[in-house]
């Protein structure tokens, strides 16, 4: 029972992350076609960034931060993340849609990526970070961690879910109820007669490339001082946020969220059947090969109708 | 004994005429060719061996880098599982000789095997997706190989890897001087390979795959498996390429196969010039440099390895990205060809082409075809006759189902219900199985391949009845592909003067609207149908193109053509037609000749009424 109630709130806790990953994943997709493999490594950067406003390169104990400067540097992140995501999208990946080439934004994204990790890893030369919590909740309970039929938990985790499902809840509720929102929609379904209609496609499907990633890097901060940082978690957390968006073919925001719950849970439930052959190693691994096996199903099952490249 | 050298007689008569074709292919480039292989095979010369080493290692990763071209240059598949492939191919390799004990020969062998198996079910999975997905799977196949080889640290020999013996082949050690010279015959032969077939059959067939996959599929093109077939060959190189590059290093390290390497030589690939065989190689030297340079300046500024090579690989890729479009060499192609005035292709000869005739004609019955996309009805229980020597026309208003029969009839489109019949042989399944009985049609959109000439387009339609000339014999050049190859391309260019286009040479996307109707006419017409199916050929047409696209018509119908024609040119129907069927909103309301069915209440109600109010 104690190991039920860690695994679902520790994977849910993650799982809420992964899931903002993969409504940001599926909402480009479905404006542009485009799978942003940039974007692990964009939110990356936003979480170090915040981190380099908030408390520099150098070590960082839990405690040290002050809620105003943590905001700050989080304000900061956030600004640069939809910047930079926006002007990726319209210097580098924008030129291929034109061109309707689909290896040239395949390269491209991944070369942003690369660009943005190499950045982060050439100021945080460190193996790993650990990030400062403004919200104290190692004052909460036993030292943040509280007991709840026999399991411990950290507090944090209980707010992490809380605040991706209000994140993921206000996305869904922007696309449907804002008319920024509805000209996204708008987008998504037809393109040209938005842009006949006069929306200004260009500059909404930019911002987009950037909200998203702001969108998910509040959660990955927030989330981020439960565990070491690295350089490379943003590429993993966007790996499994990608997983999840595949494995819902990139659909609406609730289901995407949904996808990613189901992929954090999954995977705390692996890490933690050590007993019965499987373990950490696994739990990584098992859901990439599910969503492998997810799409070979759908593409054996499909009529034989290859797209143009 | 005289068997015995009748054959020896044939096979030298065969080597002779494969001499006389390579004479008369031979070229001042493929003499650059050999100057630079040559001159690459010097290099252990005067280069210490340490240094052999490095430049082995980098040949295995061009070799693989140039495996990666076949898929992405050839079949426009975006494939970033190179990286997983090599993985593969090095630890099959790794465990067969370090934990196993297996001579050098053998695993490879099964190395090589092992990575081929891969590559088939990778393909088969991904085979029908649409290219994006196919770059997130084979993305996510990186990383399950990566994560797959650091999380098991008892099967790959944890952080240290796994430590191969000595390879050693036939008694004699294999020093990096060996592999090196091993290496650069592989990448060699590899280009050699995709020289070869991207401009015969199965390479012309898999080019048409990749610009105009519907058009290609309607020409009997076996896309599906063309492209599983090269995908697993790109996957097969690399296996190669691992397994080698492990007894190079004689050590296998898990981390260095995964997703970080597919990206590099996916993006060598692309820099390059994914369409030229050798674009790859240069890609990936390219990149080298920008590591090698990233290396020197973070030694400089004391930065841990790797994140400085890392930041700046990514600047240096988008800035040449961004400059590349078609990718370096192609463009050091082009800029080459604008300075020296490139020779005019020839023009045939304006000779009749040879009298099409249909040797066995067939008339084509329809019974109540039926066909519905949710609740609309496209098609309601649709009867259609074809017969030999007769042009039938399908007219009726925008929206009256005359495309979708089209497409139900050539297996574009599976039909709800009704059957259909060439003579007595019942017409089932997809295009390939129709178009090989005779039974082919064109697109409703203009739909050439824009990068091929207007020869290699018909060459795609005139590659259905090619029956010794798959790509293993293409690439090899057998006598029976040679022979193939000569024929095929007799058909191409007696179906292009047929339809009336004598610059065999032109790139196809440089024709007008109407010639690249009349290309799409003739790459169907090189395909020896009994019975084809014309979507508005005259789309475009002026009036004396019209003049000319009838005559071209009574001429083929005189062959024994069984034709149909979709057209809205109603003067022009008048002109051709032997036999009008009219359909509006997916059923037929009128049949018969031009004549008969204008005198038809529903239709003057349905189409013709409508036209004379406008």
């Amino acid at each position: 029972m104690s190991l039920v109630v860690q695994v679902i709130v520790t994977g849910l806790a993650a799982g809420g992350v992964y899931g903002l990953f993969a409504v940001g994943y599926s909402l480009i997709y479905r404006l542009t076609g485009v799978v942003y493999f940039a974007f692990g490594d964009l939110v990356a950067f936003a979480v170090f960034t915040t981190l380099l406003v908030a408390a520099g390169t150098g070590p960082v104990s839990q405690t040290s931060l002050g809620l105003g400067r943590f905001v700050l540097g989080l304000g900061v992140g956030l600004i640069l993340c939809v910047g930079v995501g926006a002007a990726t999208y319209v210097l580098f990946i924008e030129p291929y849609l034109l061109r309707g080439s689909t290896l040239g934004w395949v390269a491209s994204t991944l070369a942003i990526a690369f660009a943005l990790r190499g950045m982060v890893g050439a100021v945080f030369t460190r193996p790993a970070y650990v990030f400062p919590d403004p919200f104290h909740f190692e004052g909460l309970g036993r030292n943040g961690i509280v007991t709840i039929a026999g399991a411990s938990v950290q507090i944090r985790s209980f707010f992490v879910i809380g605040l991706a499902a209000g994140l993921a809840a206000l996305a869904a509720w922007a696309l449907d109820r804002t008319k920024r929102g509805r000209a996204l929609q708008a987008i998504a379904s037809d393109p040209e007669a938005a842009r006949f209609v006069g929306l200004p496609v260009e500059t909404l499907v930019a911002l987009t490339f950037g909200l998203v990633g702001g969108l998910a890097a509040i959660a990955a901060v927030v989330a981020a001082p439960s565990a070491p940082f690295t350089v490379d978690s943003g590429a993993l957390l966007g790996l499994k946020g990608l997983v999840a968006a595949l494995i819902v073919r990139f659909g609406s925001p609730w289901a995407a969220f949904a996808a990613g719950l189901g992929v954090g849970l999954a995977e705390a439930a692996i890490d933690n059947m050590g007993g019965i052959g499987l373990g950490p190693q696994y739990g990584e691994l098992i859901p990439l090969a599910f969503a492998l096996g997810v799409i070979a199903y759908r593409s054996l099952r499909s009529e034989p109708a290859p797209s143009p490249a | 004994m005289n068997a015995t050298s009748g054959v020896l007689g044939q096979t030298r008569l065969e080597l002779a005429a494969a001499a006389r074709e390579a004479r008369a292919a031979w070229s001042w480039t493929a003499t650059l060719w050999v100057l630079a292989f040559v001159g690459a095979a010097l290099v252990p010369l005067v280069l210490s061996t340490g240094r052999m080493a490095d430049l082995a290692g980098f040949v295995y990763l061009a070799l693989a880098a140039v495996g990666l071209g076949y898929a992405v240059g050839l079949a426009g598949i975006p494939s970033l599982g190179q990286g997983a492939f090599l993985g593969i191919g090095a630890f099959a390799e790794a465990l067969l000789r370090a934990k196993a004990g297996w001579p050098l020969l053998p695993s490879l062998v099964i190395a090589v095997g092992v990575t081929t198996a891969a590559g088939v079910l990778a393909g088969l999975a991904t085979g029908r997706l649409r290219s994006a997905f196919v770059a997130v799977s084979t993305w996510i196949l990186s990383w399950i190989v990566l994560l797959a080889l650091t999380s098991f640290p008892r099967i790959s020999g944890g952080a240290q890897g796994l430590v191969l013996p000595e390879a050693t082949v036939l008694g004699h050690t294999l020093t990096p001087t060996g592999h090196y010279l091993v290496g650069i015959s592989l990448v060699a032969l590899a280009i050699l390979a995709l020289a070869v077939l991207a401009p015969r059959g199965p390479g012309l067939a898999l080019a048409a795959g990749r610009d105009e996959p519907a058009a290609a599929v309607g020409l009997g093109v076996p896309v599906a498996r063309l492209r599983l077939g090269i995908f697993t060959a790109s996957a097969t190189i690399a296996g190669l390429a691992g397994a080698l590059g492990v007894e190079l290093a004689q050590v296998a390290d898990p981390s260095s196969y995964g997703p970080i390497l597919s990206f590099e030589l996916f993006v060598a690939v692309i820099l390059g010039g994914a369409r030229l065989p050798l674009g790859p190689v240069v890609g990936l030297a390219v990149i080298s440099g920008f590591k090698h340079l990233s290396e020197q300046i973070g030694g400089l500024r004391g930065l841990p390895p790797g994140r400085l090579e890392e930041m700046l690989t990514g600047y240096g890729m988008l800035l040449v990205l961004g400059l590349g479009g078609a990718g370096l060499l192609p463009a050091a192609r082009t800029w080459w060809r604008s300075r020296i005035p490139a020779p005019r292709g020839k023009r045939t000869q304006a000779a009749k082409g040879s009298p099409h005739v249909i040797e066995q004609p067939v008339p084509l019955e329809a019974r109540r075809v039926s066909k519905h996309f949710g609740s609309l009805i496209a098609l309601d229980a649709l009867d259609l006759d074809l017969e030999p020597g007769k042009v039938h026309a399908l007219i009726g208003p925008n929206g009256s189902g005359k495309t979708t029969a089209l497409r139900a009839l050539v297996g574009e489109l599976e039909p709800d219900g009704g059957s259909v019949a060439l003579g007595q042989t019942r017409l089932e399944g997809p295009a390939r199985p129709r178009a090989l009985l005779g039974v082919v049609g064109t697109q409703q959109a203009t739909a050439v391949f824009a990068d091929l000439t207007v020869l290699q387009n018909a060459l795609v339609g005139a590659g259905l009845r090619r029956q010794h000339a798959g790509p293993v014999r293409t690439v090899l050049r057998t006598p029976k592909a040679r022979r193939d190859d000569e024929v095929t391309e007799g058909k191409a260019r007696a179906a292009l003067s047929l339809v009336g286009l004598f610059d065999p040479d032109r790139p196809a996307a440089e024709l007008t609207a109407h010639e690249q109707r009349l290309l799409m006419l003739a790459s169907a017409l090189a395909t020896q149908p009994r019975v084809l199916l014309l979507d508005e050929p005259a789309a475009g047409a002026s009036a004396t193109e019209l003049d000319r696209l009838a005559e071209l018509l009574d001429e083929l119908r005189d062959s024994g053509l069984a034709l149909l024609v979709i057209e809205h040119n109603l003067r022009f129907v008048r002109r051709v037609a032997d036999q009008v069927t009219v359909l509006e909103a997916g059923r037929r309301i009128a049949s018969g000749t031009l004549a008969e069915v204008a005198t038809d209440e529903n239709v003057r109600a349905a189409y013709l009424g409508r036209q004379s109010l406008s």
